[in-house]
């Protein structure tokens, strides 16, 4: 029997036609769609399936002191991390156990880390112990996803702490990764204070990448093509610091118990040879993790051990500042070296009295700077005027920024007559506030870092040189070493009025009468001022500025001890113990008796950078 | 018989694509078990294929008229069997369809899909027999629906969705009304259409109303069809809760397969990822990482597809599309150049079962369908699925041997 009549078996047969034909037209679209439009994008998801990338972490560049001394060195600590696309999240507890951590940190850690990435490792907790590294080998096979990373962290290797100077590393927080997006992953550690934030894309280096190949268990099955894509982690420069951790040591274990800061600089070069800041706190709780307790107890302390007093903190400079109006007005001539002011043991300006301590009876200069005759400041400050002193203060340095290469620095406040109008309004302020500017009281804010700047100016007859603590960077790939430069201003000033006010200051502690004697050292000549500040918050702070030898000086030194007293008794010796101890490399003070005719070698300026790198 | 006569009836074209198909399915296997340490499952496969050739073989050659003669028998042993199966079927992914022989696993409902075209033809190519009478039409339905029913009772949605799929141009071909076919799409059309919301049902509900106005014969039946139209589909959200949760959670996965995109979705996206990174030219022979990292459950079964679509690229997928286009026109002109009525219809039943694999599978795998537990003929790893591939190629050429027949 046959079909029915060929017309209709082929009109039908042609919709069968037609119907497939659809069918595959649509096929066709979807696969043109997918793997010629598409295919760059489910390219990328396919490698995101397979290919896991392992972050190397680099090793963060060392950092070593003038003398070629390892100060900032690493040693491995294993970290725990988790990825979230392997991680049974019924686990948590478990692991919270054995890590003892709280599980809601888990999961909240795990939850940031995901939105990043899930298939990037999570840190969940850094440097672990080897009884736990233990536990979790013991275990893997109960934690998938759960892996413990070998990192470097930070070790101390030296007696000083120079906790603000160099400053510690922690994880990123989640602010400084909304700068850092491309940089940082969660959990990087990053220089978060003093050099270690400063000179943080130097000391960092590059991550490196690992690529492997996994399967859908995310069991690693090999490396992605023969490791050929893979980067290796580009170790972080070095930095070789103008600090002697000799004198930072020594200096930290004079100040320990006081508060207050010191800050040496070579007056040659401007580099900071010591800076501390009391109370301090270890870096090396930093390092790893830092158990919250600790970093609760750090912030909330009423002695702020974390703030840097040596470049942040605001003092009244007092006495030290007397050289300041010294220079100003000798340089316009409102005074002159022979002038004198019988000291009566106070001034009066219209109803006010200053007071002095003493009475110093007929002074000049250089004998005021000597005994610290208020009232011939008084005086010469109202001759000086507050224009030519804060010209003169601009120009030390005071009320701005002395760009040491530290993100931590206050400018302090100098005032002028600008400022007084802003502040007063044109006829809100009178005369009546220079007396006090004049012997460094009143409104006005110094950092001990400025002071010593001062004092290094005052030492170089006017060579103002950049503050800084680091003085190279060693690179590694290229290896290659990097000075770094900084700028020298050079302060207009007569070798007349130099000599005047140096002369005042070697008297200070050279000279009977001198209210600096506690800080002579045997055998070396050296200048000075002490300073004994007023402040509003309770006893006055003791200062001391001063340097030596005095004719060629090496060291240049500010030195605050908060609350203390006279600056003469508490600051000056600490400080004199400081400048012996850097130009002898020992304390012989209590010699008996001491070689009178021994010539003592001072240290070089600077060690050659060569001889740096050989040690 | 001449030398000339033998050439004469091999359908090499039929023969040659479903070999091209084969051994691309063979190769596939291959890399998709490559590195899962389950080559076992390639020489099982290398195996089957050699069983289906050899039934192929035996089919292709038996006496034309034995095939009709033993339709209806083997159609009631098919039921036979889906009933034991049952009764006594291992439970498998969650349906009791296999029949353990030994070390061999058989699926009942591939044998029946043949014995039901077969018995379906023989019904359809009796003289007194039309489509435009009502009581043959329910017979011609019947005949598929006991299958159905059974093969639904395991459960399996997939394999009775074949038979649809079969049923539906086979009434076509066989000079069904139009209201017929409109009729027999409407509720099922409306019922899919209603599981994506309200507006397309709607559509659907007024597409169809249109088409059933148009199409009408007879204004009761018309009405009929239309109530049940709409009540299928108002029913469809209950039927819906009362779903296994896995079939929920795939209809969900259908509808917007990124908003589970590690659990129902995942395999939808694995295999479109493994497509899409395939690009132009592919990632070279055992060299796909959705592949052989085996990101994708079970690839050498249901989304064998994407092995070629993934290592091949554009150029390999488009060849299989190719070849199965090639394959469906082929056995279309088998059937209208068969000039046995029975032949016919055989031909265009078997070719509508192997075009609703081809749809349900490659819909599936390039992320347009739903995952429904259909293999790809030839290529899928399955013995039962390629013997019953190999058989019906073998009554295709059996076909084409005896196209002269009447």
């Amino acid at each position: 029997m046959a079909q029915q009549d060929d017309i209709a078996v082929f009109g039908k047969r042609r919709t069968m036609y037609a119907a497939i034909g659809l069918m595959f037209l649509f096929f066709f679209a979807r696969l043109f769609q997918l793997q010629m439009i598409y295919s760059d994008e489910y390219g990328r998801k396919s490698e995101e399936n397979s290919i896991r990338t392992i972050p190397k972490e680099p090793v963060r560049g060392y950092i070593f002191d003038r003398n070629g001394t390892l100060v900032v060195d690493n040693r491995p600590a294993f970290s725990v991390t988790i990825m979230p696309f392997e991680f049974d999240k019924h686990t948590i507890d478990y692991l919270s156990r054995l890590l003892s951590l709280d599980p809601e940190f888990i999961r909240d850690r795990l939850k940031k880390g995901e939105a990043y990435s899930r298939f990037a490792p999570v840190k969940i907790k850094r440097d672990i112990d080897f009884r736990t590294l233990a536990a979790l080998e013991e275990n893997r096979d109960r934690l998938p996803g759960v892996e413990c990373q070998v990192e470097s962290k930070r070790w101390y290797t030296t007696r000083a702490l120079a906790s603000h100077t160099l400053g510690y590393t922690k994880e990123i927080s989640e602010s400084q990764m909304k700068v850092q997006v491309d940089e940082y992953a969660p959990g990087d550690v990053v220089g978060s204070s003093g050099l270690e934030a400063r000179y943080e894309p130097t000391l960092r280096g590059q991550k490196g990448a690992e690529f492997s190949m996994v399967n859908v268990r995310g069991q690693v099955i090999g490396r992605f093509d023969d490791g050929k894509n893979d980067v290796p982690a580009v170790e972080g420069n070095d930095l070789i610091l103008t600090m002697d951790f000799g004198l930072q040591a020594f200096a930290e274990s004079l100040m320990t118990g006081r508060r207050g800061a010191f800050v040496a600089i070579d007056p040659t070069d401007g580099g900071i040879l010591a800076m501390v800041s009391k109370p301090d706190y270890d870096l090396s709780t930093f390092s790893g993790v830092t158990p919250p307790d600790i970093w609760r107890s750090l912030n909330e302390d009423e002695a702020a051990p974390l703030f840097n007093r040596a470049t942040l903190t605001r003092y009244p400079p007092g006495s030290t500042f007397k050289m300041l109006l010294a220079v100003a007005a000798l340089e316009t001539g409102s005074v002159t070296p022979s002038w004198r002011v019988n000291c009566g043991g106070s001034f009066r300006m219209g109803n006010k009295v200053f007071r002095d301590l003493h009475v110093h009876g007929s002074v000049d200069l250089v004998t005021a700077i000597q005994q610290s005759c208020n009232v011939y400041f008084y005086q010469a400050m109202m001759k000086t005027g507050l224009d030519a002193w804060s010209h003169y203060g601009d120009e030390f340095g005071f009320g701005r920024l002395t760009g040491i290469d530290m993100y931590e620095e206050n400018p302090g406040l100098l005032p002028s007559t600008a400022y007084m109008d802003k502040r007063y309004g044109k006829s809100g302020w009178t005369r009546g506030f220079l007396p006090s500017l004049g012997i460094g009281q009143g409104e006005l804010g110094v950092t001990p870092l400025q002071m010593a700047c001062y004092a290094a100016a005052l030492a170089t007859k006017g060579e103002y040189r950049q503050p800084h603590i680091a003085r190279a960077i060693v690179t590694k790939s290229p290896r290659a070493v990097d000075t770094l430069t900084f700028q020298t201003r050079h302060i207009e000033v007569s070798q007349n009025t130099w000599n005047v006010v140096r002369e005042g200051m070697r008297r200070v502690v050279e000279e009977r009468g001198g209210t600096g004697g506690m800080a002579r050292i045997p055998g070396i000549q050296s200048a000075g001022k002490t300073g004994t500040a007023q402040n509003t918050h309770g006893p006055d702070h003791a200062w001391y500025v001063g340097f030596a030898p005095y004719d060629n000086p090496r060291i240049a030194v500010a030195m605050l001890i908060e609350n203390a007293g006279f600056g003469g008794t508490q600051a000056a010796p600490l400080a004199g113990l400081c400048i012996e101890r850097y130009l002898k490399g020992r304390i012989t003070r209590y010699d008996a008796p001491p070689a009178p005719h021994r010539p003592i070698a001072f240290p070089q300026a600077l060690p050659p950078l060569h001889a740096v790198l050989q040690r | 018989m001449m030398y000339q006569d033998i050439k004469e009836r091999i359908d090499y074209k039929t023969a040659l694509i479903a070999l091209a198909l084969v051994m691309i399915g063979i190769i596939s296997i291959y890399s998709a078990t490559y590195d899962a340490r389950a080559a076992e499952i390639f020489h099982k496969q290398v195996v089957w294929v050699g069983i289906g050739l050899l039934a192929l073989a035996a089919i292709a050659v038996v006496p034309f008229r034995l095939l009709q003669l033993a339709s209806y028998p083997a159609y009631f042993v098919s039921i036979l069997l889906l009933v034991s199966v049952l009764i006594l079927g291992k439970t498998v992914s969650g349906s009791m369809s296999w029949f353990n022989l030994g070390s061999v696993r058989l699926q009942p409902s591939e044998f029946a899909k043949i014995t039901t075209v077969l018995a379906l033809a023989t019904y359809l190519s009796r003289s007194d027999v039309s489509l435009r009478k009502m009581r043959d039409l329910a017979i011609a339905a019947g005949i598929v629906l006991l299958p159905v029913t059974l093969i639904m009772m395991q459960p399996d949605t997939g394999t009775a969705l074949i038979f649809f799929g079969m049923f539906f141009p086979v009434l076509f071909w066989g000079g069904a009304s139009r209201f017929t076919l409109v009729a027999i799409v409407a509720p099922v059309a409306t019922a899919v259409a209603a599981l994506f919301g309200t507006t397309p049902f709607l559509t659907a509900v007024l597409v169809f109303g249109v088409l059933i106005y148009l199409t009408r014969e007879d204004w009761i039946f018309a009405a009929a069809v239309f109530s049940l139209t709409v009540l299928i589909g108002v029913s469809v959200q209950f039927i819906y809760e009362g779903l296994k949760h896995y079939q929920q959670k795939r209809i969900a996965t259908f509808l917007d397969p990124n908003a589970d995109p590690l659990g129902a979705g995942y395999n939808i996206l694995q295999s479109k990822v493994a497509i899409g990174s395939g690009g132009f030219f592919g990632k070279g022979f055992l060299r796909g990482t959705q592949t052989q990292l085996n990101f994708i459950p079970e690839q050498w079964t249901d989304f064998i597809f994407c092995v070629p679509g993934e290592e091949f690229g554009f150029l390999g997928a488009a060849t299989v599309l190719l070849l199965f286009m090639a394959f469906l026109i082929r056995g279309v002109t088998l059937g209208s150049i068969v000039k046995n009525r029975y032949g016919g219809f055989v031909a265009i039943g078997l070719t509508a079962i192997f075009a609703t694999h081809i749809f349900l599978n490659i819909g599936m795998s390039i992320g347009l369908l739903p995952v429904i537990g259909i293999p790809l003929p030839f290529v899928s790893y399955g013995g039962s699925a390629l013997l019953s591939a190999m058989s019906m190629v073998g009554i295709l050429m059996n076909l084409y041997a005896n196209r002269k027949e009447y």
